[in-house]
């Protein structure tokens, strides 16, 4: 399977290292939106977000902090949890509609941020 | 900065005679059945209740769900700011690797830091699981890096432990474990039979940079949650 990150245009290692170094930098700073991202089209476990995480953008993210976040997110109501039947190993996460609704808001907004800096620096 | 505790319990003042210092790491040892996880979970509730601030109460040995009721059924009140956390969706999930559970709860206390800036409290129950669940080599230079970033963080901490039952009464607990030279203080609890029948007792065996009592005092849970009663002898 082709991961994601492969799709880059041709870079050299030391661009590659640095748009490497970035993303994860993004990403780890910004969990919560790229978990709440994958949670809009399909209920996951921990294990399984930080999996598809790693998969689309190589940036392998600490269950420390996954798993933490994901629980505030359903004391907030943003997320339920449930066992899935014959699985009750796995708690799958889904977005509560009040959580969909905070998520699509707050994707959109960190979009805006990504492309207003990046219209800014680009050069 | 000092955290007053002697108020949170109450009797606490008949051994804690002023306050400890913020950051202090505190071993909280006795045998199964002596109340060390009613005891921290009751100090840091009640503190964050009356004093506000965030805790964090680790549970390596049972489920949030568990520990609550069990706290619940000693008439155990928990504060809104304390934060149960527990490892089981992650070591289900995760069943195949081998957690590096010291890491792990190195990033999740980093997590409820940055959650809420005002986080005073950590509890990890127990360290004797994190002990099992951990790689035995290096391991003493693990705990001493565990034990210094809870104080770097500023951390009141409780570290639970368990050991086992004294044989008599005038025996002490081992504490030539590395982790009792590494604490700056230790809670003893235990129970003693005498004449009056078997009893709870709490000790301060040792208290860096706080005056303390040295007797083993009486330890009793009631409706009202625990109380500390006068010396045993």
């Amino acid at each position: 399977m082709k991961r994601s990150f492969e799709n880059q245009p041709d870079m050299n290692e030391s661009q590659e290292d640095d748009y490497k170094r970035f993303v994860d930098r993004i990403i780890k700073n910004n969990r919560e939106i790229f978990l709440l991202t994958i949670l809009l089209d399909k209920q996951m476990c921990g294990y399984d977000l930080i999996k598809e995480i790693f998969l689309k953008f190589n940036v392998f993210l600490s269950m420390g902090n996954v798993y933490p976040t994901l629980y505030s997110l359903e004391e907030d109501e943003i997320l339920r949890a449930e066992f899935s039947r014959g699985n009750m190993r796995s708690k799958n996460y889904s977005l509560t509609p009040k959580g969909r609704e905070i998520a699509l808001k707050n994707i959109e907004e960190f979009v805006r941020a990504i492309d207003h800096i990046s219209a800014h620096i680009k050069r | 900065m000092k955290i007053v505790l002697k108020g949170v319990i109450s009797g606490l003042g008949r051994l804690l005679s002023v306050e400890i210092p913020q950051g202090s790491v505190i071993l909280v040892t006795g045998a199964e059945g002596t109340l060390k996880s009613g005891l921290v979970f009751s100090m840091i509730s009640n503190y964050l209740a009356a004093d506000g601030g965030h805790g964090l109460y680790v549970t390596l040995e049972q489920t949030k769900e568990s520990h609550f009721k069990n706290m619940i059924s000693l008439g155990l009140k928990k504060s809104d700011n304390l934060q149960i956390f527990d490892y089981r969706d992650m070591r289900r999930e995760w069943r195949d690797c081998d957690l590096d559970m010291i890491k792990l709860t190195d990033e999740v206390i980093d997590f409820y830091r940055d959650k809420h800036n005002d986080l005073t409290f950590f509890a990890l129950d127990s360290l004797n699981a994190l002990y099992s669940l951990s790689e035995e080599s290096n391991l003493r230079m693990q705990m001493y890096h565990f034990f210094s970033n809870l104080r770097e963080r500023g951390l009141t901490s409780f570290l639970i432990m368990e050991v086992p039952p004294l044989k008599n009464p005038g025996q002490f607990q081992d504490r030539n474990r590395p982790e009792h030279f590494l604490a700056d203080g230790t809670i003893e609890l235990g129970v003693i039979e005498d004449k009056g029948g078997v009893k709870r007792y709490i000790q301060i065996s040792k208290m860096r940079a706080a005056k303390h009592a040295m007797e083993k005092h009486q330890l009793m849970v009631d409706e009202n949650g625990i109380n500390i009663l006068g010396p045993i002898y």
